[in-house]
């Protein structure tokens, strides 16, 4: 019977459709883009070899740069703010016993929606006549012009993609918080440590890899920004919120400038196989 | 949790009491917890009240309405675009979930318990596509399925999805898991493999079916970029699509939030029946 386990055809037979629709929809695409991304090819299908002028492009194109300093900073608000408000409410429902289920249930519910759905939303709580600036008129304030404005634009960005998105980082959170022994915060309480040491000297150090996991998505996610800055300012304005999987849109779908467009997605691929990378140099590292 | 079940008396005694203590230090984290929790839901609150709000420009701060009134729901559900788009993302999700589960399965049972040539290659690879952003790979499998004319039609929109790399994973992971004594036993009694895997292995794997699943359901109805590109008429568009074409017409915002009120039902649904669940899922699996 050993030697039917190790029947070869039924295995390869049983692989067989996710292998095709790997090799045709992820493998083939994967390489097609890196050999894209040195043609000229068209909406008309028309392409010639042209090397690595869409390189020299890019490096020479201001709205690249431009594009690179958004997403860039996008990251910088979103990942540590993200951070903050999932270990904060991971924290609080690690500790509140009372009415936990709901509580952890309310703080989830944004997360099975869709960035669409939170960017028409929020769309309307920004915007000129909205729910904040109602809000604000009320305590006569404002108006803040939160769509029009560059300075606001990315961090008001930040904002929905934190409201949408935390909860699932949060569960991942609480997970990690649950696996902390109740022992050692005990010891430590008897031996007289207060709340913020027992915090900094035990509880953060055995999060370290759960929190490095949660940044490590979280970064990648930010890079590929894209359903809320469609749905909320359409790149603008004045290209403040023109992120990186804009400008793939952006030259891809709008000028139809396939070869140039896969360029920039190597750039995405580069950004975030670097990621992945360090990831995998510090999850070494902790092992061992 | 069994643990809990199995512990004396006393000890019962003495955790309650230690609630009853906690409660009193700790009510202030309790009430801020409450807070954000209210915080996190209320923009979907607003939503409901504006939709359920005779038309017209709400009053802001939103007040709970003199009247409740369907008329926006039904003027959203007779135009029938929505209709459409609503019919197209219930394709989209549901034949996805279908086929992801299936191929998955079938694959995750080859990686995990048979051997066959290539078979470490082949799972690596798979593991590698995981770093490949769909993003990055978008503008080549763009230009693939329009060159065998699958822009807009379903296959076009639905096929390219399933190549599903975290779905293969996690099934290998749980099958791995399953004794294989199990698969000899059948083999003994003549079970041919088909049999094996319909009786034996879809059976045993059904937790980790189901949870999966509704992920893959939530990622396709959520889902924006892949139909934005691909779905370019009525005919194939899906509801995130549709609802960023109504936004560019004028409209009152009383229809477009109950077209998003609308939109995010199958979610909610979802999310109430199998929420205990999907929290349990996402802090075992890590599932995104």
């Amino acid at each position: 019977m050993r030697q039917r386990l190790r029947d070869p055809v039924t295995g390869l037979l049983f692989v067989l459709p996710v292998l095709v629709l790997f090799l045709i929809f992820r493998i083939f695409p994967s390489l097609g883009a890196a050999g894209m991304s040195l043609t000229n090819w068209n909406i008309g299908g028309d392409w010639e070899f042209i090397g690595a002028d869409n390189y020299a492009r890019l490096l020479d194109d201001v709205n690249f740069w431009l594009s690179l300093r958004v997403t860039l900073v996008y990251v910088a608000i979103y990942v540590p703010l993200t951070l903050l408000v999932a270990l904060g409410t991971a924290l609080l429902l690690n500790q509140v016993v009372f009415m936990r289920g709901l509580f952890r249930g309310m703080l989830f519910l944004p997360y099975v929606t869709s960035f669409v759905l939170a960017g028409i939303i929020w769309r309307w709580i920004y915007e000129f006549d909205g729910l904040i600036n109602g809000l604000l008129a009320k305590a006569d304030l404002g108006p803040v012009a939160f769509l029009e404005q560059s300075a606001v634009i990315l961090p008001a960005l930040a904002v929905v993609s934190v409201w949408k998105g935390f909860g699932y980082s949060m569960l991942i959170l609480l997970a990690g918080l649950k696996s902390i022994p109740s022992s050692y915060l005990e010891a430590a309480t008897v031996d007289g440590a207060s709340a913020w040491q027992r915090f900094r000297r035990i509880t953060l150090p055995l999060l370290k890899p759960t929190i490095f996991f949660v940044v490590v998505i979280e970064t990648i996610s930010a890079f590929q920004t894209f359903d809320t800055v469609y749905v909320m300012t359409g790149g603008g304005p004045a290209r403040a919120t023109y992120t990186l999987i804009f400008g793939i849109y952006d030259h891809g779908f709008r000028s139809f400038d396939f070869g140039y467009a896969a360029t920039w997605g190597m750039v995405l691929f580069a950004i975030v196989l670097i990621v992945s990378l360090v990831q995998r140099r510090f999850l070494d590292r902790g092992n061992t | 949790m069994t643990i809990t079940a199995s512990r004396p008396v006393t000890e019962v005694r003495a955790a309650r009491a230690a609630r009853r203590r906690w409660w009193r230090g700790k009510w202030p984290l309790a009430a801020l917890l409450a807070v954000l929790s209210v915080l996190t839901v209320s923009p979907f609150v607003a939503m409901f009240i504006v939709a359920l709000s005779p038309a017209g420009r709400p009053t802001v701060p939103v007040r709970w309405p003199d009247s409740l009134t369907l008329d926006n729901i039904a003027r959203v559900l007779e135009s029938s675009g929505f209709v459409t788009w609503t019919v197209n993302s219930l394709i989209y999700a549901v034949i996805s979930v279908v086929i992801i589960l299936l191929t998955s399965s079938m694959a995750g049972y080859a990686f995990a318990k048979k051997r066959f040539p290539g078979r470490e290659a082949m799972f690596w690879t798979f593991l590698a596509t995981m770093m490949v952003p769909f993003q990055a790979t978008l503008i080549p499998t763009f230009v693939l399925v329009n060159s065998l004319d699958g822009v807009d039609t379903f296959w076009g929109l639905i096929v390219p999805t399933l190549a599903n790399s975290q779905a293969v994973f996690l099934m290998r992971q749980f099958i791995l898991g399953l004794p294989d004594e199990l698969f000899d036993a059948a083999k003994v009694d003549g079970a041919s493999e088909w049999r094996v895997y319909w009786t034996i292995v879809v059976p045993l794997t059904r937790p980790i079916l189901a949870t999966l699943g509704v992920f893959v359901f939530l990622w396709h109805w959520n889902d924006f970029l892949w139909p934005l590109v691909v779905g370019q008429s009525d005919a194939t568009r899906t509801l995130t699509v549709g609802l960023t074409t109504l936004r560019t017409e004028e409209l009152q915002l009383s229809v477009l939030m109950s077209s998003a009120a609308v939109s995010v039902v199958p979610c909610l649904v979802v999310f109430f029946l199998l929420q205990r669940y999907l929290v349990n899922s996402i802090a075992m699996t890590g599932l995104k």
